[in-house]
């Protein structure tokens, strides 16, 4: 297994002595708050595992699947249990409680002599952050990261395990009530159980104005074509001033509810799936 | 792999797992030379190593067997400093063990 399918999404990793990295990935792209909200569940997401999950992730060509589930990006927490240091890389142990895996670290050539602050505070029993790929070679795991870090906050630890269990959930059942948008943050789509009062398909609608509402039920029903509808044929088939329509567009569309299709005032609805 | 599992448990949770090593978050209510109580969902009578360090009113985490007495023989403890949220903590121990296919064995 060689490491020359590393991309360089954190921008402080080089892989001097790593065999290359893949050119062309931006720094700043998505997967730099990979602990963050936004999860894409597809092709190159970052996914919160536990480790128990990463040693029994089912090897599928090139890759591992989990929970049915290509894996690419991962991240997680654990306790170091084991640093050794060679010339090129640096390889931690790192447990969760769930179970025990070797990452590894490679040692960016350009910054070698100096004193790398993270690095000093990684230290045997500790716990840390990483973010990498998982590896196999022979039948004996690792996972290259291209990020190792101390976690400050204990809260983190918490925080990762509730992390990795909705994501497991999200795989295993889908989302929280059945509904739209795997977007979404899972507390807030617990509250559509409840509202039972307006049937809007699968979008919760609650907390928006009545017009919005009309707007996003008209749109639902009203022919149309993929380019959606404009907010005047809207506004004239409601009888609604345009300016309440447009603001109610601007609710729905910061709600994620419908986008913008070939003006900012065409809109079409989001579908879930 | 080496490491064995050290599944999250809470004071009730003690009779269950006589004899294995497991892993409890809580707060240092009393310290007394090699003997502490800690309160995580209970207070738990905690028998501590020489490489202990707690500090009363801390969270500390520890890694320990429970014995015959539900005491707990810390092998390794990890101060978790003052700022833990006891209900994220403690939320995390139910996840585990309602969707342990993902945390533990058995």
């Amino acid at each position: 297994m060689s490491y020359n399918n590393y991309d360089s999404g954190y921008s402080n990793t080089s892989y001097g002595g790593g065999g290359g990295g893949g050119g062309g990935f931006d720094p700043n792209g998505s997967q730099n708050s990979p602990s963050g909200g936004k999860r894409e569940f597809q092709q190159d997401s970052m996914r919160a595992v536990t480790i128990k999950q990463i040693l029994e992730a089912e090897p599928s060509g090139n890759s591992f699947n989990i929970d049915g589930s290509s894996i690419t990006n991962l991240t997680f927490v654990g306790q170091i249990r084991n640093i050794s240091s060679q010339k090129t890389f640096t390889t931690y142990k790192l447990d969760d409680g769930t179970g025990s895996i070797e990452v590894k670290k490679w040692i960016d050539s350009n910054a070698a002599e100096e004193v790398d602050p993270v690095k000093s505070r990684l230290v045997e029993g500790s716990y840390c952050r990483a973010w990498g790929k998982l590896n196999s070679f022979g039948d004996k795991r690792h996972v290259g990261v291209h990020n190792i870090r101390p976690v400050e906050d204990m809260n983190e630890v918490s925080y990762h395990l509730l992390e990795a269990t909705v994501v497991h959930l999200h795989f295993t059942r889908g989302p929280p009530g059945g509904a739209a948008g795997a977007g979404g943050a899972a507390p807030q789509q617990q509250n559509q159980q409840l509202d039972t009062s307006d049937n809007y398909g699968a979008a919760n609608l609650s907390g928006y104005s009545s017009v919005a509402k009309r707007v996003f039920q008209y749109m639902q029903d009203a022919p149309q074509t993929n380019e959606g509808l404009h907010q005047q044929d809207i506004a004239a088939k409601l009888g609604v001033d345009t300016a309440d329509v447009a603001r109610a567009g601007d609710d729905l569309l910061s709600g994620g509810l419908i986008y913008t299709t070939v003006d900012d005032q065409t809109w079409a609805i989001l579908e879930a799936e | 792999m080496s490491e064995p599992q050290t599944p999250r448990i809470l004071a009730p949770h003690l009779q269950s797992f006589q004899h294995r090593l497991v892993r409890m978050l809580g707060k240092v209510v009393q310290l007394r030379g090699d003997r502490a109580i800690i309160d995580a969902g209970g207070n738990v009578d905690v028998i501590l190593n020489r490489d202990s360090h707690l500090a009363v009113g801390h969270a500390v985490e520890i890694i320990g067997k429970v014995d015959g007495n539900l005491h707990v023989k810390v092998v390794a403890a990890t101060d978790f400093g003052t700022e833990i949220d006891f209900n994220a903590a403690n939320a995390v121990v139910e996840a585990t063990h309602r969707h342990k296919e993902i945390f533990y064995e058995d």
